[in-house]
């Protein structure tokens, strides 16, 4: 097991190698903006534009841009380690940069992903198990209205009722734990972490129901029955655990991908986290943010790949790894 | 499935209910109607909030180039010379800031003398007295090109001694300052609208202790501005200036989070008659969101918007509801939003094709596509009334109801060599295709369907194409790359100060045209010679020039000035046509009743924070 995982730790560099090489690639070839002259202002004489190139680095050879950047992330470079350069917008150091905004993404895909887990699993497995009742009927409604919906319609829509109408739930913006207390942290992430959650509950509460009807229809389900084994162990022993090795994998990949940013609920409720500072930077031809948000972005998808599939061979025994 | 669409269907039932309960519930839109006669109030903060700071140059006042950056700076440095913080022509003025007066010009025009204030100091943790030699470190700062000083040729190959060289900042032998308090700049040639560039930020004091430590990459001391205004950012005080090691960044500004001003213990509103200064600060913090900005506007959690453009239904709501428009303030900016066309690329080439295009623009239904008459006044001219004084009389091209005039269009296109039939369309192949440039954002991206469709009507059949504005702009900045653009929309221009060369010069002059980052999208003046160093192809007919009117007005001064340049604005008008002028624009700024007094900078163009007061007791 252990020579499989540094196997595929190994694998997880070269990926992230090849995606830096083929952003700064794409950045030369395909720029939204060449930001030598948008940070030159309103005048960019060829003086200034020179100089603001210089500036930013951008006037050295682009490989010897790029072994400088991959030098500067294995050593580090003024601003500490790993180094991720400055912001060409605001002058900042990209690694704290990324640091307070993967903060803010962190706590809202972990808050969502524990809801849509607390509300999507339960009224899968409800559903499945009392197909065609009442609670089965709710709960796919719920399951195809919210999986239909846009989030940012959800988003807007909550805001509308709970905020402005209501008066019973906080307004946006993110307050860190550390300067307002977790009360206050956490008052301000239900709305998100409820509407991010919203859309994956559906899909998960689908996905749980197809599948555990589908597991207990199969025969050794019957052969527990027939053991006399009461039908919550037959469920919740045999039953689920077949079930939710898929899902499993699903969440591990959809957790992952959410380091991308949910770019939609962090703008409708203004968390600045790394999903706009990605829109931003991409518009702003912004380029050591672009890399250091895919670097990251893409070592949370593998990453958690490879978290998933080590949970999935200690789920399922007929998994195993050489 | 049937048990699905019941299940949704009664799912459904009972969120509209929810949702009816909701709408029904008693509404709370606004604030009460308190008006706006309550005294000015001095104290409190003003709390604000924007989408992004959108600085260019890192808010280090060396090189931001941005009127945003120096609306800020109105509360955190003075300058030689400086605005009032009012509305109107009057607020475009030059006035002595740090200055004792306006200064002493020599005969020739070449020696400028200023004497400075007593007791004028740095703000914490400086604390000491503003010297003429920390003016002088500023421009020193200006000249240094690692620092990278965005409008530093106001100053370059002016004053005397002042070029762009790398290197750390150094001496320059046009510049004296014989004691702390008396600074002389000796200019290499009259440049009668000088003291007006010595309002600008960059010139702002600047104490080397602090700034030598910012020297890679440029920006840095954005970070650690410190202050020579009433105001300074917050931390200020407890930045430890005794090292370059030990300056940290002051917690008041984090440029992706927010940017929080306290009052500066030093400053003395005995030697300030230009800010009123009532807030004891302002909390300017980053939201997304732009509907939410306007929502905890009127929810009252935050006093005023900056410079974001109100939303549509925002603008609706405050226009028709009469309790609500005491709070929606309109102030024209000295900016034009028009259509240039290149000189270089047919049709475009022709005179006569220039008029009829001026004649055909609905200038009313892009008015209503940007949001309605709040958003701007139709511009009949080049430049906004409040340069140069040529009111809304003037409107060469007006046509009833500002809707365009076929006929009059038509008339002008038989002149055209493009219409050989004198049919009134444009019937050469090169109408057909010809690139529209436009942005690929509203308003613009609203306003493009009836420029288009107007432009059919004589006969021009326009491609239009959308880029996101910053590569608009490099676009039609970069000549060669413009000469393939007949027409574009993206482009606005605003004045830097309120001199009327600052719509003309960079503009419209020859000396403009630079193979990138030119100002001059239409060409005008452009020679042969030029166009064949460019690479660009010269078109039969010549390219109008209006250089010899720019040059006959420089040297004018006063109302001489005015009138010339209101003259100027006639001549392109009508003899050179580079543009259809779509509108003046307006800022529009909504206040909640907390505001007990606005006002608007014209200098910079937006609400005068330095000027505003507010009736909340929070503090910054």
């Amino acid at each position: 097991m252990w020579r499989y995982i540094v196997r595929r730790l190994v694998w997880v560099v070269f990926v992230l190698l090849f995606i830096t090489l083929l952003t700064y690639v794409l950045f030369y070839v395909m720029p939204p903006t060449d930001p030598s002259i948008l940070f030159a202002g309103k005048h960019p004489t060829p003086q200034v534009i020179a100089q603001v190139r210089k500036n930013l680095g951008l006037d050295r050879p682009f490989v010897v841009q790029y072994f400088l950047y991959l030098k500067h992330i294995v050593v580090g470079d003024q601003y500490g380690w790993p180094g991720l350069g400055f912001s060409f917008t605001t002058g900042k150091a990209v690694r704290s940069l990324i640091m307070e905004k993967l903060a803010v993404t962190f706590a809202l895909s972990l808050g969502a992903s524990i809801v849509w887990l607390l509300i999507g699993v339960p009224i899968g497995i409800i559903s499945a198990i009392k197909p065609g009742s009442v609670y089965d009927r709710v709960g796919m409604g719920f399951a195809l209205f919210f999986v239909s919906a846009p989030v940012f319609w959800v988003g807007l829509m909550f805001l509308w009722i709970f905020w402005s109408k209501l008066h019973i739930a906080a307004g946006t913006g993110y307050y860190p734990i550390s300067q307002y207390g977790v009360f206050t942290w956490a008052n301000h992430m239900i709305m998100p972490w409820v509407v991010l959650a919203l859309v994956f509950a559906a899909f998960y509460a689908r996905m749980v129901r197809g599948n555990l009807i589908e597991t207990m229809s199969e025969d050794y389900i019957r052969t527990a029955r027939a053991k006399g084994i009461s039908e919550r162990r037959v469920i919740v022993k045999h039953g689920l655990r077949a079930a939710l090795t898929p899902v499993v994998t699903m969440f591990g990949i959809d957790f992952g991908l959410l380091f991308g940013g949910a770019i939609i609920t962090e703008t409708v409720f203004n968390l600045q986290g790394l999903g706009l500072l990605s829109v931003q930077s991409v518009n702003n031809g912004d380029l050591p943010v672009i890399v250091a948000i895919t670097l990251v972005a893409s070592f949370a998808v593998t990453f958690m790949n490879l978290v998933v599939d080590i949970v999935y061979a200690y789920l399922d025994p007929r998994v195993r790894y050489t | 499935m049937r048990g699905s669409r019941k299940g949704l269907a009664l799912f459904v039932l009972g969120l509209i209910s929810l949702l009816i309960a909701t709408a029904c519930s008693s509404n709370n839109g606004g604030g009460s109607s308190t008006q706006s006669n309550a005294p000015v109030t001095k104290g409190g903060t003003y709390r604000s909030a924007t989408s992004s700071f959108g600085f260019v140059g890192d808010f280090d006042p060396v090189g931001e180039y941005t009127a945003v950056g120096f609306s800020y700076y109105q509360m955190l440095l003075r300058t030689l010379l400086n605005y009032t913080g009012e509305a109107g022509a009057a607020g475009l003025v030059p006035h002595p800031d740090l200055a004792t007066d306006l200064g002493t010009v020599s005969s020739d025009g070449l020696t400028y003398t200023y004497h400075l204030k007593d007791n004028i100091k740095f703000g914490p943790p400086i604390n000491r007295e503003i010297t003429s030699s920390d003016i002088k470190y500023a421009f020193e700062r200006i000249d240094s090109s690692s620092l990278v000083a965005q409008y530093a040729f106001y100053y370059d190959g002016v004053i005397q001694g002042m070029a762009q060289h790398s290197g750390p900042p150094r001496n320059i032998s046009g510049i004296d300052t014989p004691d702390p308090k008396t600074i002389v700049f000796h200019l290499t040639t009259p440049t009668s609208d000088f003291p007006a560039r010595l309002s600008l930020a960059a010139t702002a004091p600047v104490p080397e202790e602090v700034a030598k430590c910012f020297t890679k990459p440029a920006g840095g001391y954005g970070n650690d501005i410190v202050s020579s205004g009433p105001y300074m950012i917050q931390g200020a005080d407890q930045m430890d200036p005794s090292s370059c090691s030990t300056i940290k960044p002051m917690s008041g500004y984090d440029p992706t989070s927010h940017l929080i001003l306290v009052r500066n213990p030093n400053w003395d509103q005995s030697t300030d008659n230009l800010r009123k200064a009532y807030v004891n600060g302002l909390n300017m913090s980053i939201d997304s969101n732009v509907d939410d900005i306007f929502n905890k506007i009127s929810s009252g959690s935050l006093d005023g918007s900056f410079y974001e453009i109100p939303p549509p239904t925002v603008l609706q709501k405050y226009s028709t509801d009469a309790s609500l428009k005491p709070y929606m303030h309109i102030d024209p900016q000295n900016t034009t939003y028009y259509l240039s066309m290149n000189l270089i690329v047919p049709p475009f080439d022709d005179i006569h094709v220039r008029k009829a295009v001026n004649w055909i623009i609905d200038k009313a239904g892009i008015q209503k596509a940007w949001g309605g008459p709040a958003t701007g006044t139709i511009a009949g001219h080049i430049m906004p009334p409040s340069m140069a004084g040529l009111g809304t009389d003037y409107n060469p091209y007006g046509t009833p109801g500002n809707t365009g005039d076929l006929a009059k269009a038509e008339a002008e296109m038989k002149q055209s060599k493009y219409d050989p039939g004198h049919t009134g369309k444009c019937t050469d192949p090169v109408c057909n295709g010809v690139i529209l440039l436009n942005r690929n954002e509203p308003p613009w991206t609203d306003a493009e369907a009836g420029v288009v469709a107007a432009l059919a009507k004589i006969g021009i059949n326009v491609k239009a194409r959308e880029l996101e504005s910053g590569a608009a702009y490099q676009t039609i900045d970069t000549v060669k790359t413009g000469a393939q653009v007949g027409i574009s929309m993206n482009p606005r221009w605003g004045a830097d100060y309120g001199d009327p060369n600052t719509f003309a010069q960079p503009l419209f002059s020859s000396q403009a045209l630079i193979p990138v980052g030119t100002s001059n999208y239409s060409m005008v003046g452009m020679t042969s010679a030029q166009a064949k160093k460019f690479g660009v192809t010269y078109p039969a007919g010549g390219v109008p020039s209006a250089d010899s009117q720019i040059n006959s007005c420089l040297p004018k001064t006063g109302q001489d000035r005015e009138t010339c340049f209101q003259g100027f604005d006639k001549y392109l008008m009508e003899q050179v046509v580079p543009w259809v002028p779509m509108f003046w624009a307006n800022q529009v700024t909504i206040t909640s009743p907390t505001v007990t007094n606005f006002a608007f900078d014209q200098f910079t163009g937006f609400i005068a924070l330095q000027n505003v007061a507010v009736s909340n007791n929070a503090s910054p």
